[in-house]
């Protein structure tokens, strides 16, 4: 079967859908600095520890030109997208500098975490819980369910604070902050990736042991239901070596529902990286964003938000459109409304970063 | 019908997994802990009451921070704040979510898949970015955050819901009843709410969890209610002490709240998880919750 027009026609819905998704971002981004309750920029805040922001009235009248506050709504939009649609985010006045070019000197570190964290969580979360399907109901399976449900349901920053104390400040076997020593001389490439690994082992392994639970619980009850399935029996009776049941027959059917799970949960990961980052002080976009809040520098708070907002509905996007040409089952077929196509077998899960 | 709701708790209580009822017990001890906060604790939890950063002992139970605050008489009060946050989100979003997602069923048509886009969309939206800038733009209040919490949690309960009342739908006796006249209000009343209840009340166990942990994450940030004292709140005056991980101080400071903090998230989860389980098996093969 190759590609329908049923099939084009949802697509294209779904970008639209997107699309709108997209709009809500960015209006809710523009809208934001004009909807602050009061006079925006006479905003006083300080906290216990926090320096005291106030802002003069020069700054005051600089907030009012930079956001072009006398200027109509509509044309204030207009300029907006305009801004937009070349990559200016906006100027940073704390740190002087670009916000686009501040967020893309953070972004590596965040990426580098949340990509080697789903790596990992999807190695461990498939492994055991294939491991889980097979031993069903033995004492092997209960063990692990136990450990790995409570340690899922425990919030990433906890998890993060209870290593840093325990493994970094106790044990003194990992360092206390940032993503490498600060002005060591590397005598070779080998010495800077073993030192860059040893500063990220601990907000890896915080982000990793958060996630690995919801894909081993989907691993193991989509394995599950396969193992009853006709052509299981069909495969064994045919003959096949247990590896190739398994593995071909088996876990590549089960595997399917985990495509849009993590996709989904990109968001709640992401979560959980702009808090491990906090706990471990690791200079990516989270701690970038904190700092961004302590001083209130709303250009780039605002610069972030759109980054990571759009790049989560993105990746959701593409992971939602390849699912269906992964997955024939989600094929709309012949005479079916595209609307009212087959329910997606994961559901989603939020929260929980 | 008292008599049917302690029938009701009784065999659910007997359903509960050994998690589900030492849960079930930490979140009483807890809620008592926030009621009787006053009596617990002897101490104030908003002034000095001794020497700073003294380490647990007498009168200071679990020590006192870098003001000489007693932290037991924080974590008493802070309790309520967790608690507060927990119930009145579970409640806004919980019964708001239900309602559209039980309306969203019945109306059927665009109006069904306008909600369901919707919560698409709330579902991939990443709700902790969004949740920091609006503190940063709206200011850290209770309120606000108990506000942006249920705008970001509301479409758990709505697929629940949605979900039990199109397969509700389906029942052979509220067709009959359809067709014996009942009119939707009655249909609404009668069936749908009291069949429904129980799995929107199981989203809302949910719900209070991930609000408490988005509260102490935002806290942690620096993004809580600066005068809530809420566990998050000391967590983060904790960390932020310069070099608290060189000296003996996190025993008490940091650790206290942190261990509060994890088991009443982790109780209300586990106890979630269970009543799910408990309350509609079907739910699980949905993929409502897997």
């Amino acid at each position: 079967m190759g590609v329908s027009i049923a099939s084009i026609k949802q697509s294209i819905f779904r970008v639209l859908e997107y699309a709108l998704a997209f709009l809500v971002i960015i209006s809710l981004n523009f809208a934001l600095p004009r909807m602050m309750p009061g006079d925006p920029f006479l905003h006083l805040s300080g906290e216990v520890d926090e320096v005291l922001t106030f802002y003069s009235q020069k700054q005051v009248q600089y907030f009012r030109e930079y956001y072009g506050l006398d200027r109509p709504i509509h044309e204030q939009f207009l300029t907006y997208l305009k801004e937009l649609a070349v990559g200016d985010l906006g100027f940073s006045y704390y740190y002087k500098e670009k916000v686009s070019t501040i967020i893309l000197d953070r972004l590596p570190w965040t990426v580098f975490l949340v990509v080697s964290a789903m790596a990992l969580s999807l190695i461990l979360g498939i492994a055991l819980g294939s491991y889980s399907a097979w031993r069903r109901n033995q004492w092997q399976d209960q063990v692990l369910y136990t450990v790995l449900i409570v340690f899922s349901e425990i919030p990433a920053f906890l998890v993060g604070l209870a290593l840093l104390i325990g493994l970094a400040a106790g044990l003194g076997w990992f360092p206390l902050a940032g993503a490498a020593t600060p002005f060591a001389g590397y005598s070779s490439v080998w010495e800077k990736i073993v030192d860059i690994l040893h500063h990220a082992a601990l907000p890896i392994l915080t982000l990793t042991l958060a996630r690995t639970g919801g894909i081993y619980l989907l691993v193991r009850n989509s394995l599950g239901t396969v193992l009853t399935k006709d052509y299981m029996v069909t495969a064994r009776a045919k003959g096949l070596k247990e590896f190739r049941i398994r593995y071909l027959h088996a876990l590549r059917n089960a595997l399917m529902p985990l495509f849009t799970r993590v996709a989904i949960q990109l968001g709640a990961l992401l979560g959980g990286a702009i808090l491990a980052e906090n706990v471990f002080s690791y200079p990516g976009l989270g701690l970038l964003m904190r700092s961004a809040v302590v001083v209130r520098d709303y250009p780039l708070i605002q610069g972030i938000f759109l980054v990571l907002a759009v790049g989560v509905m993105a990746a959701n996007m593409l992971a939602d459109l390849a699912y269906k040409y992964i997955d024939p089952r989600t094929r709309p077929a012949a005479g079916l409304k595209p609307g009212a196509a087959l329910p997606l077998p994961a559901g989603g899960e939020k929260g929980d970063a | 019908m008292a008599k049917k709701i302690l029938l009701g708790l009784k065999s659910t209580w007997q359903n509960l997994s050994i998690s589900g009822k030492v849960a079930v017990a930490i979140l009483i001890l807890l809620l008592a802990m926030a009621i009787f906060a006053p009596f617990l604790s002897w101490l104030p939890h908003y002034r000095s009451s001794g020497p700073p950063l003294h380490p647990p002992g007498w009168p200071h139970l679990l020590g006192t921070d870098e003001l000489g605050v007693d932290i037991w008489a924080m974590i008493c009060y802070g309790a309520r704040v967790s608690l507060a946050v927990g119930l009145g989100t579970a409640l806004l979003a919980g019964l708001g979510g239900g309602i559209i997602g039980i309306f969203a069923a019945f109306k059927g048509g665009w109006v069904d898949r306008f909600v369901m886009r919707l919560i698409d969309i709330m579902i991939a939206l990443p709700d902790l970015p969004v949740m920091i800038v609006l503190a940063a733009f709206f200011g850290p209040s209770l309120l606000n955050i108990i506000i942006v919490l249920s705008l970001f949690s509301w479409s758990i309960p709505a697929r629940v819901a949605r979900a039990g009342a199109l397969s509700l739908k389906e029942q052979p006796y509220i067709k009959m009843a359809a067709h014996y006249g009942a009119g939707p209000f009655y249909l609404l009343m009668r069936h749908y709410i009291p069949e429904l209840l129980p799995l929107i009340l199981v989203s809302m166990i949910r719900l209070a969890g991930m609000a408490i942990v988005a509260e102490a994450s935002l806290a942690f940030l620096g993004l809580g209610d600066p005068t809530s004292r809420s566990w998050g709140l000391i967590i983060n005056h904790a960390v932020n002490f310069k070099g608290i991980y060189f000296t003996e101080y996190w025993k008490w400071w940091l650790l206290y709240p942190w261990l509060f903090l994890t088991l009443l998230v982790t109780s209300l989860a586990l106890l979630g998880r269970d009543l799910e389980r408990i309350a509609d098996p079907r739910m699980v093969r949905m993929g409502v919750r897997s």
